[in-house]
């Protein structure tokens, strides 16, 4: 049987590439579309590129388009994004490798493809690389643009170069790219997409490199930054570009120019559940009023911008865990149901200029409940991972950069 | 003439019954006359092929076994894995000649699991020890011993092997001794910080937070694959953690629990509180697979905590 499979296989050199059981498991749809359609190497390079010309067309519309629109396109784009590394012969290690590095979560390949799916995520930051990237051209004829931990599809800047290449806007002589990610399997993916997007002029290099000890031989103009799971958890964004602001030219910008990471108090079912019961999807235009008036702020508990990563200190811990302070909070009393309240905290990006990315855009914005805090009350068994305080108490918060990067607030 | 009666409850005691009949010394087999388990039923017939003469112990009365096992002129009694506490008048009627083995180094581990928890503390020896039965169970003067080395990787049905396999020699050392009339019987201390109680439910489940790489990996080896299996939750589900082995993890700051590595080759890793920790064998409803393996299809991702 297995040898009459390969037979039929190699019969159809065009179409079916050799992929490993696990992603042909996962990506079937993708695949069975590329044998029924039975395309021709270059024909399937030209829905590719198409693909990613279109999702950015849209997104760098000034007109207002459909959700669905939106999410339509972006399906397409991965689609052929997955065909790509499908193409890419990873093997299964590769594919699935992911693990906690001193400094972050290295997702899988396999995990992270969706992330270019992810339609507002990169619509703030293509509306904000793009506009960084057309001031920064006017004064000067070339940049470099560095994008580390960029994953298997880079997608905050691949779709943007690829309607670049499309539209003639900009040309490989002026915008050169270097790509940086650790993990070996979504290097090939990348170099694969980069290959059957024909974006060669674009990028100086590819590089296989931990970025929090990458030193680029290049001063850097834009240094694009997205590694981060909601509530600025898990992944080594601070890391990443604690060491890497550094490279940026002394005009250089790093995209997104601001973090503003903020907590509050919440009533879970309200800001969770109810909130979205009747609209078609989660976006910051859809927040309702009534939950955002039910929410306690607590404010900023950090801010991350090229200033404040220039200033940054780290204390080191009797552990040799490594802390940065963030924010003082006082704790606001006259709340009645504190103690059925729960902390989330949220991010709200600013790309550039007047892009960004709101609360609940984006899986990277979407409030994160901290179900360890309590404010009034207490667990019914108390763990050391536990924090419990009262209504005018004053916290500090300080963010711990370990392999599972966060936010620990500490009674003062 | 030394006559046995050989009171047991399962076949890991037919090396020992064996060695009695070829040698001429048995007279009977005593079994509980209660609900038979398939390891009795087993036993049972083996003994029947075998034309061993079997008797039943009655949990209420000892009156009809007292008078089989004089009418068969039984001067010695012999008990292994018999779960059964042995009422002072059957006691009386060996006079001091009802011994037990106890698969540990007495006074350590006395009580019903002593093996199991020989092997989750760790232990990399262990003994059988002959011991005389009295009303206090497990406490008895002890006749004779034999070592037996634990190996790292030994399960509890490895050792149980071992146990089964040491039995006769053990049996044939005490048969000679009281032959030659050479029993010096030596006590116990009567106390111990090692014990071998019954093992609660609660005690297999792993307890990240307080657990050692090593503790929990000999927790899975005690239990593999029996009754005792360590249990880990996982999303309100708990698997049978069947395997695991020690690795080393320079990671700080991060929660002991957590998915630190999911790698085809490598495994997954879990973050514990002095290093780390691969789970390599996992049992689930759907079936036995290797961590990766099961971290791939139960959605288990780097950077989870595994609750307590």
């Amino acid at each position: 049987m297995e040898a009459q499979h390969l037979q039929v296989t190699s019969g159809l050199s065009f179409a079916e590439p050799e992929v490993d059981a696990l992603l042909k498991h996962s990506v079937r749809t993708q695949l069975e579309s590329l044998l029924t359609q039975k395309l021709t190497v270059e024909q399937r390079v030209q829905q590719l590129q198409q693909s990613f010309v279109d999702a950015t067309t849209l997104v760098l519309s000034d007109t207002e388009t459909q959700h669905q629109v939106l999410v339509k396109a972006f399906d397409a784009m991965y689609d052929q994004a997955v065909q790509s590394m499908a193409l890419a012969g990873l093997s299964q290690a590769l594919l699935t490798r992911q693990y906690v590095s001193a400094s972050g979560l290295i997702m899988s390949p396999h995990n992270c493809k969706h992330t270019i799916k992810d339609v507002y995520r990169i619509k703030g930051y293509a509306r904000g690389i793009d506009q960084a990237i057309q001031s920064k051209l006017k004064h000067v004829s070339s940049i470099t643009v560095l994008y580390p931990a960029c994953g298997p599809f880079a997608p905050l800047l691949l779709p943007l170069l690829s309607y670049y290449k499309d539209s003639q806007k900009f040309t490989g002589q002026q915008i050169q790219v270097i790509l940086a990610d650790v993990h070996p399997g979504a290097i090939l993916a990348l170099t694969q997409l980069v290959k059957d997007l024909q974006l060669d002029e674009y990028i100086l290099c590819i590089e296989e490199v931990d970025a929090t000890e990458y030193k680029p031989k290049e001063s850097i103009d834009l240094l694009v930054l997205e590694a981060m799971q909601h509530g600025f958890t898990k992944e080594g964004q601070l890391s990443i570009a604690k060491h890497l602001v550094q490279f940026l030219k002394i005009d250089g910008w790093m995209i997104p120019q601001n973090i503003s990471v903020r907590g509050m108090m919440v009533i879970g079912e309200t800001e969770f559940n109810q909130q979205w019961k009747e609209v078609e999807y989660s976006h910051s235009l859809n927040t309702d009023t009534d939950a955002q008036r039910d929410r306690v702020e607590l404010g900023e508990l950090m801010s991350i911008n090229k200033s404040t990563l220039l200033n940054m200190q780290e204390l080191e811990l009797q552990d040799g865990v490594k802390v940065i302070q963030a924010s003082q909070v006082t704790l606001p009393v006259d709340v009645d149901d504190m103690d059925k309240r729960i902390l989330a905290v949220y991010a709200h990006i600013d790309t550039f200029a007047q892009e960004g990315v709101g609360q609940y855009d984006s899986g990277i914005t979407h409030p994160r409940p901290d179900m360890t805090f309590y404010i009034d009350t207490k667990p019914r068994d108390v763990e050391h991972t536990h924090f419990v305080a009262n209504s005018g108490d004053t916290v500090q918060f300080y963010y711990q950069l370990t392999g599972l990067p966060g936010f620990v607030p500490v009674k003062v | 003439m030394k006559k046995y009666a050989f009171f047991t409850g399962g076949c890991q005691s037919l090396t020992a019954i064996q060695y009695l009949h070829q040698s001429g010394q048995l007279a009977c087999v005593v079994l509980v006359d209660a609900q038979p388990t398939p390891d009795l039923m087993q036993l049972q017939h083996w003994l029947q092929q075998s034309g061993i003469k079997t008797l039943a112990y009655n949990l209420s009365d000892d009156t009809d076994l007292l008078s089989q096992l004089d009418s068969l002129a039984v001067n010695r009694g012999l008990i292994y894995l018999f779960r059964h506490k042995v009422r002072p008048a059957l006691i009386q009627y060996f006079s001091g000649h009802l011994v037990n083995i106890h698969p540990s180094p007495l006074p350590d581990y006395r009580g019903p699991f002593p093996l199991y928890w020989q092997l989750r503390n760790g232990e990399d020896k262990t003994k059988l020890t002959l011991h005389q039965v009295t009303e206090l169970l497990d406490c008895g003067d002890i006749a004779t011993d034999l070592e037996i080395e634990i190996h790292p990787f030994d399960t509890i049905s490895c050792v149980q092997y071992k146990v089964a396999q040491a039995l006769p020699e053990l049996v044939a050392k005490y048969c000679q001794l009281d032959e030659k009339q050479g029993i010096t019987w030596h006590k116990q201390d009567e106390k111990s910080d090692k014990t071998a109680p019954q093992v609660e439910q609660q005690q297999l489940i792993v307890n990240w937070h307080k657990q050692t790489s090593k503790q929990v990996v000999n927790m899975a080896r005690a239990g593999n694959a029996d009754a005792g299996c360590a249990l880990f939750q996982f999303r309100q589900e708990m698997f049978q953690l069947l395997q695991a082995s020690v690795v080393e993890s320079p990671l700080i700051g991060v929660q002991a629990g957590t998915v630190i590595e999911v790698d085809r080759h490598t495994g997954l890793v879990i973050k514990t509180i002095n290093g780390a920790l691969r789970l390599d064998v996992i049992g689930t409803q759907q079936g036995v697979f290797d961590g990766y393996r099961f971290a791939v299809l139960f959605g288990l991702e780097a950077g989870f905590t595994l609750n307590n």
